[in-house]
This record gives C-alpha cells, sequence and structure tokens, in this order.
C-alpha cells in the first residue's frame, strides 16, 4: 500500500459520516405540535384543566414528562440505526438535555411561587433554538429563535397577553416552522 | 515521529479504514464499522481487537434492551497517533 493508497483510504473512510439532521427536525416538530395542542386546549378547555388546584400543574408536568421519555426513546433508536453518533450530535445532545433539567426546574420554582412559567420557559427555548441554529449553521432555526425571543421580550411588556396564546403564537412562529424545514431539508451528503 | 509499532499497525488497511472513520465520530457500532471496512466480521473483530490492545480505540460493551451492543470511538492516544499518522504522510507525498 502506498502513500497516495493510504491518503485516499482517509479521504474515504471520512467521507462516509454523514451529517443527518432529520431526527433534530423531528424533535422540535414533535415538542412544538405537543405545547401548541395543550396550550389549545388549555385555552378552549380551562374548566377540564383547572378543575382543581393542582390539576393545570399535573396537566403541564405529566404530559410533557411522557413526551421527554417518547423523545429520548426515539433518539436512542434513531442512534442505533444511524450507527454512530458526531461530534455535532453530542453537542446537540447535551444543548438540549441542559434544557430539559432547567425546563423541570423553572416549572419547579414557578409551581413554589405560583407565578407562570411560560415567559421564562419561552426565553430559555429561544435562546437554545438561537444557539442549536448557529451551531448546525440552519438559518431558519437560528431566525424562528430570533423571533422568539422578540416575541417573548414584547410578552413581557404587555401582561395582558394570554400565556397561552403567546405559547401558541411563539411556538408555531419560533419552533413548529423552522423544525419543518428542518424536517424536510435535503440531507448533507 | 511517531513510533514504528503505531506506523506498522495504521498500514493495514482495514486498521486505517476503521481509525480514520472512528476520528470523525464520536462513537460508532460495530455493523458501521463494517460497512466502512468493507471486510468480514471475523477479520474485523481482529484488526479492532489489536487498535484495542495498542491503546488507540475504546470498546465498550453494554445491553439494550436484552441486547447485546458494542460501540467504538478512538482514544486520547488514538487521535495522537492518527493526526502524526496523517502528518508525515501528508509530508512524504
Amino acid at each position: 500500500m502506498n502513500k497516495e493508497e493510504q491518503l485516499r483510504i482517509i479521504n474515504n473512510a471520512i467521507n462516509q459520516t454523514k451529517q443527518n439532521l432529520k431526527p433534530l427536525g423531528y424533535n422540535l416538530v414533535f415538542w412544538s405540535i405537543v405545547v401548541i395542542s395543550m396550550s389549545l386546549f388549555h385555552y378552549f378547555f380551562p374548566q377540564i384543566v383547572q378543575f382543581s388546584y393542582y390539576s393545570a400543574a399535573i396537566y403541564w408536568i405529566s404530559i410533557p414528562l411522557l413526551g421527554m421519555i417518547y423523545t429520548t426513546n426515539y433518539n436512542i433508536k434513531n442512534g442505533i440505526k444511524v450507527g454512530y453518533e458526531t461530534q455535532l450530535d453530542r453537542v446537540i445532545k447535551i444543548i438540549w438535555g441542559v434544557f430539559g433539567f432547567a425546563w423541570i426546574f423553572i416549572v419547579a420554582i414557578s409551581l413554589i411561587y405560583k407565578v407562570s412559567p411560560v415567559q421564562d420557559v419561552l426565553f430559555l427555548l429561544s435562546i437554545v433554538l438561537i444557539m442549536t441554529g448557529l451551531i448546525i449553521k440552519f438559518n431558519n432555526v437560528t431566525i424562528g429563535g430570533i423571533g422568539l425571543l422578540i416575541f417573548t421580550a414584547y410578552s413581557y411588556y404587555n401582561p395582558v397577553m394570554n400565556l397561552l396564546l403567546v405559547n401558541v403564537v411563539g411556538l408555531s412562529l419560533g419552533m413548529l416552522v423552522p423544525g419543518l424545514s428542518l424536517y424536510f431539508q435535503k440531507n448533507d451528503e | 515521529m511517531m513510533n514504528k509499532e503505531t506506523e506498522k499497525l495504521l498500514f493495514n488497511p482495514i486498521r486505517l479504514k476503521a481509525i480514520s472513520f472512528l476520528i470523525s465520530v464520536e462513537k460508532c457500532n460495530f455493523k458501521t464499522l463494517i460497512d466502512v471496512t468493507d471486510s468480514t466480521k471475523g477479520n474485523l473483530s481482529i484488526q479492532l481487537k489489536k487498535l484495542n490492545e495498542a491503546g488507540l480505540i475504546d470498546i465498550k460493551k453494554y445491553f439494550h434492551k436484552s441486547y447485546p451492543r458494542t460501540d467504538y470511538s478512538i482514544t486520547k492516544k488514538g487521535k495522537k497517533s492518527f493526526e502524526e499518522f496523517f502528518k508525515e504522510l501528508k509530508l512524504l507525498k
């Protein structure tokens, strides 16, 4: 095996790594649909969601927790199917894992102090979306994150706005649309 | 200068393909390495064992839903050796 052959082998082996961002798109679409549906259900049927003191808290914690179990399982299965994990995959996994923990922390603090977690969660989500978009170099996600950040900041100065509708509009524009464009984009070959 | 042992180890095309792929990923499974190296299970196992014994790659065995799985990743020593090997290769070209 001569030097040219060795270089060709190295080049071919490295080029077999493909960055597939479809699973990230699926995660974004899944979570935006879940939270938008939950917000709309809460908005139109408050008598069901808020029938007792703790029912709304149980509603907003139990369903996302089931979602977390589902997406974790999906991501593990997908990782096994793909067969390898790139450095970028690992960075994205860590960022969203930290977001998951921060989300639980914000919700817990909000329950203790009896304040709405919506704006804080949306603020954190917008930062994570901007970071993700910049890391994966996908402008739609970055723009979605910036849009969500502006919308969240606007909602802070308009206390009359219904926070459930803030959730619906913010997530539709900031997460669902960029998630769909990421899911349907052509893979990096 | 890299040591002769490592150079000799990377002279094998299957081992070179495996380590070149592992440098571009965080970790990967056995099936992927079969596809990448285009070799048989038995042969690949032997070559990966040699890379592991030389401290160039890590082998992690575990169970997922009762199925045995094996993940392979490159070690710090493996990265350094590969970089030196690649540098020398480019100099000689």
